[in-house]
């Protein structure tokens, strides 16, 4: 196989790969907002429930999480799956379990904040609304990127687990083409691939850190 | 920020062609989707220029030429296939697949290529035979007929038990750059692929004695004769116009197909007797 049929192959895999990494993030990061406010809520039944999830998501692979999303319908109730559903389960499995992960992140960020910004706040006539959206939550953010960038990096690499879905992301085909050609040069590519992805990652969250510390 | 916000665009993008895409799988044709194990070369694999082929999926494509369905090749995880078949994500397994041993857990098709499980050991290794094999290491692929046949209740157990240890793989690549580094001393496959294997690797060798003999069939979900009986049908006109001899041909397994030969058509009543022949030698 030619070099550049490889890289051509690799490359529209990476953007499955990347189609994996950004719907996962779109859906997750919202999500795990959601689920933080559940996991503090002062509603003891739904702050249980809360904390099972994020448990029981934290406490199984994700490969496993992906078997079951998929393979569940039809287990459990004997509904016929396939076609589409694949790449449903795939970003439904990936959001679920990257929801958990960042609620706790959320979370840490928010039980950070002095109970003193609350109160002043309430002083100046801010509704609890307000005070969380314009007050809070913004320092929030500033404080957990580092932990997203993280939590990000890690699931690019994580987009490799969608092949026990047999979705052909990009490590599955360099797989595919170094057993047909008997050559580990696939994987040197992906890793490059994988690499210069994580760089772009890590850069883009840079620069967004040093835009939010706008008080240094 | 730009970019953030451009990232966020391009998943969007991305999501909206996923839309369109589903809006075409709406469209009424028939297909017939085959899942397959994309790293088993010669039957399902990624060609020089990245689709997929082999003689089992060009065979699947003669099938699907003469039914008039459009062929869906789906590379599946050889581990949850039994899941992928049941669940209705694929039609059928064909690539390569085993029947002897599963002959209860699929409905299968015609039996279309006589196989065997070999030893692929380096060429300057003092193994010359199966007993040779006691106290070394054995690499097999996970899920393949090869670890059936060497686990417990397999026809060559008794033979597993004098290896040092059995060791799983994910695929024959990591196995054979594992023998050549030496922290494995053999690998237990089908002959098919480890002849495509020596073919483009030096200094290996095929031992002359064999694990077992058996076939290849397409694995159906069970029950699922109505599909079954058609893809017959087809494979018997395949052989009648020629085309499964072609590609048989093509891939060089002229010496292994076992349909439209007379031979093969006696052979698999006797398969049996000759199956247990063949482990009676080899226990020997």
């Amino acid at each position: 196989m030619k070099l550049s049929v490889m890289l051509e192959q690799l490359s529209s895999g990476m953007l499955r790969s990347m189609e994996i990494f950004f719907l996962t993030l779109i859906f997750s990061l919202p999500l795990g907002l959601l689920i933080s406010f559940g996991r503090m809520s002062k509603n003891k039944i739904l702050r249980t429930i809360v904390k099972v999830y994020i448990s029981v998501m934290r406490g199984t692979p994700l490969m496993l999480q992906l078997l079951v999303v998929y393979f569940g319908p039809y287990y459990l109730f004997g509904m016929q799956i396939g076609g589409t559903y694949r790449f449903t389960a795939i970003i439904l499995g990936f959001a679920l379990n990257y929801a958990a992960y960042f609620a706790e992140i959320y979370r840490s960020g928010i039980e950070s904040m002095p109970v003193g910004q609350y109160e002043a706040a309430r002083v100046l006539g801010y509704s609890k609304t307000q005070c969380f959206c314009c007050i809070i939550f913004p320092q929030v953010v500033k404080r957990i990127l580092p932990s997203i960038t993280n939590e990000v990096i890690t699931l690019v690499k994580d987009t490799s687990l969608s092949f026990s879905l047999a979705y052909a992301e990009m490590f599955t085909i360099a797989k595919q083409i170094a057993a047909a050609q008997t050559t580990f040069i696939p994987f040197v590519v992906a890793a490059i691939f994988y690499y210069i992805f994580n760089l772009v990652v890590a850069v883009v969250m840079e620069r967004l850190e040093k835009k939010l510390s706008y008080y240094q | 920020m730009k970019k953030t916000v451009v990232c966020i665009l391009t998943g969007a993008a991305l999501a909206v062609s996923m839309i369109g895409s589903t809006a075409c799988f709406a469209e009424e044709q028939k297909t017939f989707t085959v899942g397959f194990d994309a790293e088993y070369p010669p039957y399902g694999y990624m060609d020089e220029n990245g689709e997929y082929t082999g003689f089992d999926l060009e065979l699947a494509q003669a099938v699907c030429d003469l039914e008039g369905w459009e062929l869906v090749k789906t590379p599946i995880d050889w581990d949850s296939k039994d899941m992928e078949l049941n669940s209705g994500s694929i039609d059928c397994i064909w690539n390569g697949f085993t029947m002897n041993g599963r002959e209860d857990d699929y409905t299968w098709s015609k039996p279309y290529v006589d196989n065997s499980q070999v030893i692929v050991v380096p060429e300057n290794s003092e193994v010359t035979d199966l007993s040779g094999l006691a106290g070394k290491i054995v690499g097999v692929q996970a899920a393949s007929a090869a670890l059936e046949l060497l686990s417990d209740g397999g026809d060559q157990a008794d033979l597993a038990a004098t290896f040092g240890s059995l060791q799983q793989f994910p695929d024959y690549n990591n196995a054979f750059v594992e023998l050549q580094a030496g922290s494995i001393d053999a690998v237990a496959m089908d002959i098919g692929v480890a002849q495509y294997q020596l073919k483009q690797k030096e200094g290996y060798k095929i031992l002359d004695e064999k694990l077992n003999s058996e076939k290849y069939a397409i694995g159906f979900k069970l029950g699922n004769e109505e599909l079954r009986d058609t893809v017959d049908a087809d494979l018997d006109q395949l052989v009648a116009d020629g085309t499964f001899a072609k590609l048989a041909e093509k891939y060089e397994l002229t010496d292994m197909v076992c349909l439209g030969t007379d031979e093969g058509e006696t052979e698999a009543e006797t398969e049996g007797a000759q199956t247990e022949a063949a482990t009676e030698a080899v226990t020997e």
